[in-house]
């Protein structure tokens, strides 16, 4: 458990050095852009509007942000559907340009995973639904389409669980240790809320295609268990920790559809319109 | 992204903490037949439960010499048969060893614990027979003059459940 807490900080850390990583190289391009920029363009521009309308070569090309839907699938959960026989889950991903740097996103998703513990063995079934937004924190060049994001989440799940079988606990072991017991018992109408924080990010690999994964870090607000059983794995928040804290991450391809575009108002513009 | 990967590895690493109240034992109390508000230690005694080869431990000894022990019931059945064998192996014919039989009646509950320690037993002993009181197959006269049931809810090792008066 502990172990497990120091590598989720850790590699949030080392998430968050890749944010600090790409504002460091972005940070001189802008004002590279600035200063080439504004005194060529304020009085060569006018002058030369008739004769070379775009001397500039920086400038010329017209940058638009396009907006649109992002619909794909989580391929962790959909390949372990395939190789761990204890696993079946699907999660589907979705998100919508907001503006500039915010996108809405959500995801959808049912499991149906057994769990087999050291002294229990239990099925898990259920839905979920996490909703919230991602912060866009990289900056792009010219066209790319490239998100290294933060972002927040709630999530709902519906659920069920079944025992399977369990151990019985005993430190006196004069009679020796008995085989697990068969339960069957089941525990319906299950569910828990919480909140995500959500560190991602997506890279588009061609065309309209990204790949992404993310890394998120969840706490419960609430969660109605089961007489005499506990929620230990919640479809959407995984295995539970004491303490309400859990982990998940996804590794996702996602399509991208566009609706629209929007003309980036360059921080040069801006400033020739108002004088 | 290995990172990530990783952390589906490290999920049974909890171990079931030792402070925490598991399946208990049924905790007997002895007490002097003519004093009745008195402990009193029993000498050598061993319990076996029916046809186990060994006695049962408590306190690192199979051989009891004091006024309490706990011992283990089943946990997969209702009843659990012990013969109690006081001055066990003694060779002296002034106190020879003497043993009584007792026969727990009681119904288990399976509580949940953790996920580290799964489920513990609780016992309850019948109300209407909550054990049988017996001598030895070869009679050699009862040592226990009186036994009687403190507590019929078994759930933990803090309070005595059993009383046996010699």
């Amino acid at each position: 458990m502990k172990h497990t807490l120091k590598s989720i900080f850790s590699s949030f850390l080392f998430l968050f050095l890749l944010f600090a990583n790409a504002q460091e190289t972005k940070a001189p391009v802008k004002e590279n852009l600035n200063e080439g920029s504004i005194p060529k363009n304020a009085p060569v521009a006018k002058k030369n509007t008739a004769t070379t309308p775009k001397t500039d070569s920086i400038i010329t090309p017209v940058k638009k942000d396009r907006y649109g839907v992002r619909v794909g699938v989580d391929l962790f959960k959909l390949s372990r559907s395939f190789y761990d026989k204890d696993y079946k889950g699907i999660e589907l991903v979705g998100d919508y340009r907001w503006d500039k740097k915010h996108y809405i996103a959500a995801e959808v998703g049912n499991e149906n995973k057994t769990t087999d513990d050291e002294r229990l063995n239990f099925t898990t079934k259920g839905s979920y639904l996490k909703v919230g937004f991602d912060y866009n924190g990289y900056e792009n060049w010219l066209d790319m389409e490239n998100i290294i994001s933060i972002g927040l989440r709630y999530g709902f799940s519906t659920f069920n669980q079944e025992l399977n079988t369990f151990k019985i606990y005993n430190t006196n072991q004069y009679f020796g240790e008995i085989p697990p017991l068969t339960s069957g018992q089941k525990y319906n109408g299950l569910t828990a809320s919480w909140i995500e924080v959500v560190a991602g990010m997506k890279a588009k690999v061609f065309n309209n295609i990204f790949v992404g994964f993310s890394l998120r870090f969840n706490r419960l607000i609430n969660n109605k268990q089961p007489a005499n059983f506990e929620n230990l794995y919640i479809p959407g928040f995984n295995r539970t920790y004491n303490g309400d804290f859990g982990v998940g991450f996804n590794y996702t391809v996602t399509y991208f559809v566009p609706i629209f575009k929007k003309v980036v108002k360059a921080p040069e513009t801006k400033k020739t319109e108002k004088k | 992204m290995i990172s990530c990967l990783s952390f589906s590895g490290c999920e049974k690493d909890d171990i079931c903490d030792a402070n925490t109240v598991t399946t208990p034992r049924l905790v007997i109390t002895f007490y002097d037949y003519n004093n009745a508000s008195v402990e009193k230690n029993v000498t050598n005694l061993s319990i076996f439960a029916d046809g186990m080869e060994e006695a049962v431990t408590f306190s690192g000894s199979t051989l009891i010499n004091g006024s309490t022990v706990s011992i283990p019931l089943k946990v997969n059945a209702e009843t659990t048969k012990f013969h109690f064998i006081l001055n066990y192996g003694s060779t002296n014919v002034i106190v020879p060893a003497n043993e009584d039989i007792i026969t727990f009646n009681y119904t288990t509950e399976n509580i949940y614990v953790s996920r580290a320690c799964g489920f513990k037993t609780n016992y309850t002993l019948k109300s209407d027979n909550p054990f049988v009181h017996t001598d030895a197959a070869t009679p050699d006269l009862k040592w226990m003059q009186y036994v009687a049931v403190k507590n019929s809810l078994i759930a933990n090792e803090n309070e005595t459940h059993l009383e046996i008066y010699f």
